[in-house]
């Protein structure tokens, strides 16, 4: 996918730009703010990378002037300001996330992913529930009973599946397909492992991941007569 | 250092000093006025006697007689221990009767009727002596004719000594009471210095707001100076905290570009030693990004909490969204993260950024230091505070640790070197929200630190 990074500290934009592109993404550097202001008018991205500090114009015009115009790329925004506020003050202008500086590649290169999936994923704006597990889809969210548990995404996505037909077995395969798409190799392993670690999550909840041998899986409300 | 003597202990030394001399002063003058009574009231007597006694001289049969009058001795004899003595000397100038050696310190030529009682002395004895003269002029004996009295001086003496006693009495006493009194009204008088250190005294010690103490007139200048001090130490702790700032952003910006060179590095390409010292590297750069975030966050803490008026704010929300910031998306997947909030909103009033920060550092120590399999962020309250509660099962910190686990940089022996500022952080800001940060002992469940924050009354929703 294509991405746009704007950022002018020569070291920090090499980084950025050979580690998106080691995962076959095509990256646009620009430097100057005023400049990369002009080429998101015409150019279509899947990620703006936004640093704040910049020549010509700062992060925060650019960010302005990117929503102004009706444009919703999705924005992550790095920023070395010292006051805090400037966080709070990306996300009030439209940016979809915010990473301050000094940061983690990994950290960069995951949060990225979540949001060009947002844009191309589903808009799925629908709660599922089984038993007092609740998945907000739209929010990417899960909640058991009040408590709001952290999920990986594959997790998350292993849960709705087996959610959104709660009682129906899944076979490993099916559920491989629906995690990984047919593009990424994966083995039935990997399943069993996404398994156990979504039990431990949902341990406490009024639902439970049954095992059904030599056929899959299935989850299974309590609450189910 | 030789220490000053108090403020109360100089003045009443020189309270003391003056009515000590006022008093020997005072004592001294009773004395003598004592004495000069006592001398008049019994110099009276002797005149008297002296003049009785010449009266009685008669010419009789051509010779000079004297018929001592009784009463002249019996007035004497007022003073019962007294001896007198007394001398009658004819107009020869021979002694007609009494002591002999007896003499008058006044010579007999210059004395006119009667002379005054003086001083003298009588066989080595202080008297008082006194002498009249009776001019005769019997044809048969002209002349002048004296008679000299002295008395020892044990009576007027006595006298004096009793007068002199009951005044040094009234005057004692009377010091006594002023000195009291003096020394109750300085410390009176020196109240509002001690008001003003115990004010001074229990100030917090990050509170560089001007002292507001009603304070007497004379005092007004070592307020305006303790002030002025404060106002320089506030100046300067600003600069410096500004300068903290100043230069951890400074090290962001060079520390990111370290930290992308290093990616650019990759590991992958490395021998065996080589990945082990890039990875070193990789872990040192990230620590030292994390000190320089907590530097500069511990700074705006700092600041933010007392440039910032607090508002009524959901602690739910601030909670949710630190618990968002503060866990990466790269977190150890086999860790079960939650987040537990209360189905009623708790309110505090606090600044939310502030607030934040506290948050995410406790919660980044327990996914560093602590959390093995599990950390649960719990948001709860009862009717008078409302808290946040991070929990995880790791080995926590013992007890004895809590206090030290508090202070800035202060390391531990069960955490892999310093927790750096985390924890001051959050107790910095729990202490302007008039807040605890408190810990609660590793039990079969984990270990929690317990942010506290009085609860908004009325202000659940």
């Amino acid at each position: 996918m294509r991405i746009l990074l704007v950022e002018d500290t020569r070291d920090v934009g090499e980084a950025i730009c050979k580690r998106f592109e080691a995962t076959g993404h095509a990256v646009d550097w620009e430097t100057n703010g005023r400049d990369a202001a002009e080429i998101i008018d015409f150019t279509d991205y899947a990620l703006v990378i936004l640093d704040v500090m910049l020549p010509g114009m700062n992060g925060f015009e650019i960010l302005k002037h990117i929503r102004k115009s009706g444009n919703a790329v999705p924005v992550l925004v790095l920023t070395a300001r010292s006051e805090i506020d400037d966080r709070v003050g990306a996300l009030d202008l439209g940016a979809d996330d915010y990473l301050v500086k000094p940061f983690d590649f990994r950290e960069l290169e995951a949060r990225a992913r979540v949001l060009m999936r947002r844009r191309t994923g589903g808009e799925a704006t629908n709660l599922i529930k089984c038993g007092d597990i609740a998945v907000d889809r739209a929010a990417r969210s899960v909640h058991v009973g009040k408590r709001e548990v952290q999920l990986k995404r594959r997790e998350l996505t292993l849960l709705e599946v087996l959610v959104a037909r709660p009682g129906r077995v899944f076979s490993k395969d099916e559920l491989l397909d629906q995690i990984f798409g047919f593009d990424e190799a994966a083995n039935a392993n990997a399943i069993e492992l996404y398994i156990g670690r979504l039990r431990k999550k949902l341990e406490g909840a009024k639902a439970r991941i049954v095992t059904v041998r030599g056929l899959g899986y299935q989850l299974v409300s309590d609450d189910a007569p | 250092m030789r220490r000053e003597p108090s403020l109360f202990a100089r003045l009443a030394r020189r309270i003391s000093v003056v009515l000590g001399i006022g008093a020997a002063l005072l004592v001294t003058a009773a004395w003598y006025y004592a004495e000069t009574a006592a001398n008049k009231a019994y110099d009276r007597l002797l005149v008297g006697a002296a003049l009785q006694m010449s009266e009685s001289l008669a010419v009789e049969d051509g010779i000079l007689t004297v018929r001592l009058p009784t009463s002249a001795f019996e007035l004497l004899g007022l003073a019962e221990r007294d001896r007198i003595f007394y001398r009658v000397i004819n107009t020869h100038g021979e002694t007609l009767t009494g002591y002999d050696d007896l003499e008058s310190p006044v010579p007999l030529d210059r004395i006119e009727d009667v002379s005054n009682a003086e001083e003298g002395f009588y066989k080595g004895e202080p008297v008082r002596i006194a002498s009249a003269k009776r001019v005769l002029a019997d044809p048969a004996v002209s002349g002048e004719a004296f008679v000299i009295v002295a008395q020892t001086n044990e009576a007027r003496s006595a006298l004096t000594r009793e007068l002199t006693l009951r005044a040094t009495i009234l005057v004692l006493v009377m010091s006594l009471l002023a000195f009291v009194g003096a020394m109750l009204a300085i410390r009176y008088a020196l109240q509002p210095v001690e008001h003003l250190g115990t004010a001074v005294r229990r100030r917090d010690p990050h509170d560089l707001t001007p002292v507001t103490v009603d304070v007497p007139r004379e005092l007004d200048p070592f307020v305006g100076s303790i002030n002025h001090f404060m106002g320089r130490l506030n100046e300067r702790v600003d600069l410096l905290q500004r300068f903290i700032a100043d230069a951890a952003h400074q090290i962001r910006t060079p520390l990111t570009a370290l930290s992308a060179q290093i990616d650019l590095l990759g590991g992958d390409k490395l021998d065996k030693a080589g990945r082990q010292h890039y990875e070193r590297v990789q872990e040192r750069a990230g620590e030292l990004a994390r000190l320089t975030n907590q530097l500069l966050s511990h700074a705006m803490v700092i600041h933010r909490a007392d440039s910032v008026q607090l508002e009524p704010i959901s602690l739910v929300d601030v909670a949710r969204r630190a618990y968002r910031a503060a866990i990466p998306i790269t977190v150890d997947p086999d860790i079960v993260i939650s987040f537990e909030a209360p189905d009623e909103r708790p309110f505090v009033l606090g600044d939310a950024v502030s607030l934040r920060e506290a948050i995410v550092n406790v919660i980044d120590n327990a996914l560093r230091h602590g959390a093995k399999h599990r950390l649960e962020v719990r948001v709860r309250a009862n009717d008078a505070e409302a808290f946040v509660e991070v929990e995880d099962d790791g080995p926590g910190i013992p007890p004895e640790g809590w206090e030290r686990a508090t202070q800035r940089f202060a390391t531990s022996k069960s955490h892999e070197g310093s927790s750096g500022l985390g924890f001051a952080i959050a107790l910095e800001v729990a202490k302007a929200h008039g807040g605890t940060l408190s810990f609660r002992a590793r039990d079969e469940r984990g270990f929690t630190v317990i942010l506290a924050l009085p609860l908004l009354k009325g202000g659940t929703s």
